[in-house]
């Protein structure tokens, strides 16, 4: 069998079909001007030439769901008494997620240290994992905001990919990082791969030139002095709504919530979404708020992500570079720049900017 | 594919005894349904508990029962929102259910042989008594114990049985103290932070464990710094926001510490390494 | 042109506030951010042209010193809502009017050239915006590509300000003209209306940019949509959930929303949520003859609740 295959752009509905015999095949799908991932049907219509607006973390690590169903039974010998019972299904079917870009899968590797590779994993996002088979799509150009070569990724960055497919003229060259991904070489429609490697590898190089890299070194050095400078951060984020459009659309975040919801003696708990740029997260009963706020919610958000996350895992950024904070935040506030600021040199920079300050 | 345990499944547990403490305080003892898991279970002092009521929610508590007598675990529970009002509502025989044990525990092995400084405010007196009573349980390893103890007013002091027991025992040196003067009361009164500069207990060779409300703690650690405690031998345990209790929903975290898996017993000295924004 | 007399009025007013709000050059080319400039040689860092979209005074309320503002016709609506309302103090707000032609919609554009990365963007004396890609120049009439608001925009000209930079301009567009889509949605059937709202809302991700965007929602902190207390609404992402969150969003701002679209432009799926707050103030200058942010003396009729409303009988409610 050969290393790597190529998939003539005809026979791509023939593939996913094909893949979906055995598995939910989740790809991006255009609704209106939203692109979105849907599990794959002929009604659809497919969208590969932007990343999708949200990405899909969801197939891995839904929204929202139900962590276990309790019941209150009354006691058949003495009715003041109820007994509860617990039910949890971990259960999950098999799935692909199908072109998506290099980053969304990339994120997934920032949840596995949190979800997988501890003393306590979570078992859903673990078996969901393991059930999901991820076909990326390497990108053509950069999207406005993107970033993903100053965190250590790229548009053809295979970490976190399955396999990955490059857009050729006629098709898409494919090339399998896991075992997993060098599986799907064997469907029929798959040809040969090696006439198109060297086309393949010229259009990724191409694309990697063309991602800005907003930090001027490859290893970002953030300046503690700034970090820990609330004035920097009132600065740089008084325009801050802060709302979850940013956290809820990163494929790097994965805060949660856990809540009860019952109806007559019967109900589930279930866990949800929740991201630190809330007011409420981290709201306490004695009406104490650690980071009460907007600035200190920024400042976490970006200190989890370039700090407090690489200071647990190695020097790991959490952030994927997606661009996506960027591109939706209702008031354009932009990571990279900020970012950028807070490394030594960006302080430099905003010194000699800044002196004239009152 | 090996299947896991699934961390977020509580066990069930039944409530044997509610003990009204403060008026806005009761403790409840709880024991698992399962023997074999009430036989087996092994904690720490000062590691906490999510205790649920199922269509309600969970919430976080310290066992303040401790290891050394098993018979069931105690959780005292201040009326605060939601979920402690929940329990608030439990009699005898009502199931709930238990994750624990969760987090990290005071490093009673190290204060082995040490003078121990006890310093609580209301509620916080709880993750204290684990280990005061573990202490008394091991008495002989350990030095001079000192409690100092305070609530707004007499009725909110709790665990009033034992704190009467420790009174009179010799080996432990207990001072009490309300806000105001109250009817009936005849010891101390102050806020605590004042007692302990009153009592200016010596840093020699003791260890400081202190809880209370955040703005409590923040006073005695200026006092015990200038009675120039070190600040490695000045402990606490943190209170936060708490879901998962596992390190897993990112909700209480300082910087990259997690205090439900990192903490929630932290010394000053590891304090003054994090993020302000405790 | 707007942009030197904008920055003279900021020379002006900045000794005398804290900050002035306005904008600068955002991310990319098609975005711009706001810019709080404190220091004169900020000034220099001012943009002002057709995507200068935001509306600034939802910051308003929670500024407690004196601060300046760079307000749009539009924009003004928030402010004269906010005195109505009492959210804002006045003597402590400086404002800076901008006479206006239109603005430029940021997702109409994206559709227009195929979602592709914008090197710059530049405007010409005809109304036009050209939007450089690498695929070339666009060239798209401001007219075609403008938000629904400016379309029938009855108050182009600030309603109240301190300084207005340019001259007051008079709208032309006809009054009937503002409800006119939501008359035509009302055409449809009532299981067209379900479907176009299931299909629209089972985008959503609850993220609440809407909601904090909007310069009328005041609860934000508190909001039902996270509230145990009332616990109205669960964490699931169900459509009744969300269905939920959005009526009771629509329904809070009920003669408060002042439609500077922000909640739809804000929304990163594309939600069309700013027609269920105009379907319902449609309804409320209906019953009312009520139009909400453009008489600083009037009052919202959800804040002088009469039994006898005037129009209430012919409504058989
Ligand atoms: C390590 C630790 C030990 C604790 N030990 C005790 C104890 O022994 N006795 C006691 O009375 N209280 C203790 N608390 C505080 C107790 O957990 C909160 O008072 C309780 O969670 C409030 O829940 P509620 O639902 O009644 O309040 P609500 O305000 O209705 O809270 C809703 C949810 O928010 C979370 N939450 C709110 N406040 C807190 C908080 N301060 N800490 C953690 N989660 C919170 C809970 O998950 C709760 O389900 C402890 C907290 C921590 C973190
Ligand atoms: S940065 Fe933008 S997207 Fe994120 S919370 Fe703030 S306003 Fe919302
Ligand atoms: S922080 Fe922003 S750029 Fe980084 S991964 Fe998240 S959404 Fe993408
Ligand atoms: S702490 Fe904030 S930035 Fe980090 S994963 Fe959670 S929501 Fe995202
Ligand atoms: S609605 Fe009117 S004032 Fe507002 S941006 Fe459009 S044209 Fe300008
Ligand atoms: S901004 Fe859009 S996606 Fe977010 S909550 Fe509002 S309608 Fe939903
Ligand atoms: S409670 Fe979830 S991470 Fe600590």
């Amino acid at each position: 069998m050969p290393d790597t295959g190529y998939l003539p752009k005809e026979k791509v509905k023939d593939f996913m079909r094909e893949l979906a015999k055995d598995a939910v095949v989740y790809a991006p799908c255009l609704e209106g001007d939203t692109v979105i991932f849907r599990p794959f049907s002929e009604e659809r219509t497919l969208c590969f030439d932007r990343p999708a607006n949200s990405p899909p973390k969801s197939v891995i690590y839904p929204q929202s769901e139900q962590l276990f169903a309790f019941e209150y039974k009354k006691d058949p010998e003495d009715h003041q008494k109820m007994s509860v019972e617990l039910k949890a299904d971990t259960n999950v079917p098999g799935m692909v997620i199908f072109a998506a870009r290099p980053c969304d899968a990339r994120g997934f590797t920032i949840y596995d240290r949190v979800f997988i590779d501890t003393d306590t994993p979570d078992p859903y996002y673990k078996k969901r994992r393991e059930n999901t088979l991820i076909v990326t799509l390497s990108c053509a150009e950069p999207s406005p905001g993107c970033f993903c070569v100053g965190v250590g990724g790229g548009p053809a960055h295979k970490e976190g990919s399955d396999a990955m497919m490059t857009e050729l003229e006629g098709g898409y060259f494919i090339e399998p990082v896991s075992e997993k991904g060098k599986a799907i070489l064997n469907k029929s429609m798959i040809e040969d791969g090696s006439p198109y490697l060297q086309k393949a590898q010229e259009a990724q190089a191409k694309a990697h030139e063309a991602v800005k890299n907003p930090f001027e070194t490859d290893k970002l050095k953030i300046s503690q002095d700034l970090f820990n400078n609330d004035a920097f951060w009132e600065e740089a984020v008084s325009k801050c709504v802060s709302c979850g459009a940013c956290t809820y659309l990163c494929p790097t975040c994965y805060c949660f919530n856990i809540t009860d919801e019952q109806a007559s003696g019967k109900g589930e708990r279930i866990r949800s979404w929740d991201a630190c740029m809330f007011f409420h997260f981290t709201l306490e009963a004695s009406t104490h708020n650690p980071r009460p706020t907007r600035f200190q919610r920024f400042k976490n958000r970006v200190g989890h992500k370039f700090v407090y996350y690489p200071e647990k895992y190695d020097g790991a950024i959490a952030c994927c570079g997606c661009g996506r904070c960027i591109r939706y935040c209702p008031v354009s506030v932009d990571i990279s720049e900020i970012v950028s600021n807070l490394t030594e040199s960006g302080q430099k920079q905003q010194q000699t900017a800044g002196s004239a300050k009152k | 594919m090996t299947d896991i345990k699934n961390p977020y499944l509580p066990e069930l547990a039944t409530v044997l005894r509610v003990i009204e403490e403060t008026p806005n305080i009761k403790s409840f003892q709880v024991a698992f349904n399962d023997p074999e898991k009430m036989k087996g279970f092994t904690f720490q002092p000062g590691q906490v508990g999510q205790l649920s009521v199922f269509g309600v929610g969970e919430s976080t508590f310290v066992i303040n029962s401790p290891p050394t007598r098993m018979e069931y675990l105690q959780f005292s529970v201040m009326k605060a929102g939601e979920v402690t009002a929940a329990i608030h509502n439990l009699y005898p025989g009502d199931q709930v259910g238990i994750r624990a044990p969760l987090g990290n525990w005071f490093p009673y092995e190290e204060m082995k042989g040490r003078n121990i400084l006890f310093i609580g405010g209301g509620i916080g007196l709880a993750p204290l008594r684990t280990l005061i009573l573990f202490m008394l349980d091991n008495r002989s390893d350990y030095k001079d114990i000192t409690i100092i103890y305070g609530s707004r007013t007499p009725p909110d002091l709790c665990y009033k049985d034992e704190l009467k027991e420790w009174e009179e025992r010799s080996d432990v040196n207990l001072i009490l103290t309300v806000d105001n003067e109250y009817p009936g009361w005849s010891k101390r009164t102050g806020f605590v932070p004042t007692v302990l500069k009153e009592v200016a207990p010596s840093p020699d060779d003791t260890v400081a464990i202190t809880c209370g409300p955040p703005i409590m703690i923040k006073f005695v650690l200026e006092g015990l710094a200038q009675l120039k405690f070190r600040d490695e031998d000045i402990i606490t345990t943190l209170e936060k926001r708490m879901k998962c209790g596992i390190g897993l929903c990112g909700r209480c975290n300082i910087g990259s510490k997690y205090v439900c898996k990192d903490g929630p017993v932290f010394s000053l000295a590891q304090l003054k390494e994090m993020p302000d924004d405790v | 042109m707007s942009t030197e007399k904008v920055k003279e009025a900021i020379a002006k007013i900045l000794p005398d506030v804290e900050t002035v709000i306005c904008y600068q050059q955002g991310f990319d080319g098609l975005h711009t951010t706001p810019l709080f400039i404190k220091i004169p040689e900020e000034i220099n860092g001012l943009i002002w042209n057709p995507l200068c979209v935001q509306n600034l005074t939802s910051y308003l309320p929670s500024i407690k010193k004196k601060v300046g503002i760079v307000v749009k016709g539009c924009d003004s609506r928030t402010i004269v809502q906010y005195l109505q309302e009492g959210l804002i103090d006045r003597e402590k707000i400086v404002i800076i009017g901008v006479p206006c032609t239109g603005v430029v919609s940021v997702k109409k554009v994206l559709r227009e050239i195929g979602h592709q990365p914008v090197a710059g963007v530049a405007f010409d004396d005809n109304g036009n915006i050209v939007v450089k890609t690498s695929k070339g120049d666009r060239t798209l009439a401001i007219a075609d590509v403008c938000p629904d608001k400016c379309a029938t925009c009855q108050y182009p000209t600030p309603i109240v300000y301190d300084y207005l930079a340019g001259d007051p301009i008079k709208s032309d567009k006809p009054k009937e003209s503002v409800h006119e889509d939501i008359r035509q949605f009302d055409e449809k059937t009532l299981e067209e209306k379900k479907a176009y709202w299931e299909k629209e809302l089972e985008k959503c991700i609850r993220c609440y940019a809407c909601r904090n965007a909007c310069p009328m929602c005041i609860c934000q902190d508190s909001c039902i949509a996270e509230t145990r207390e009332p616990h109205w609404i669960s964490q699931k992402l169900s459509l009744t959930e969300k269905f939920m969150f959005h009526m009771i969003h629509a329904v809070h701002l009920a003669g408060r929303c002042v439609e500077c679209g922000e909640c739809e432009r804000v929304c990163p799926m594309d939600i069309p949520v700013a027609k269920l707050k105009k379907k319902i103030n449609t309804e409320m200058k209906e019953l009312f003859n009520y139009e909400p942010g453009v008489d600083p003396d009037g009052k919202p009729p959800m804040y002088t609740f009469n039994v006898d409303e005037v129009k209430i009988k012919e409504h058989k409610l």
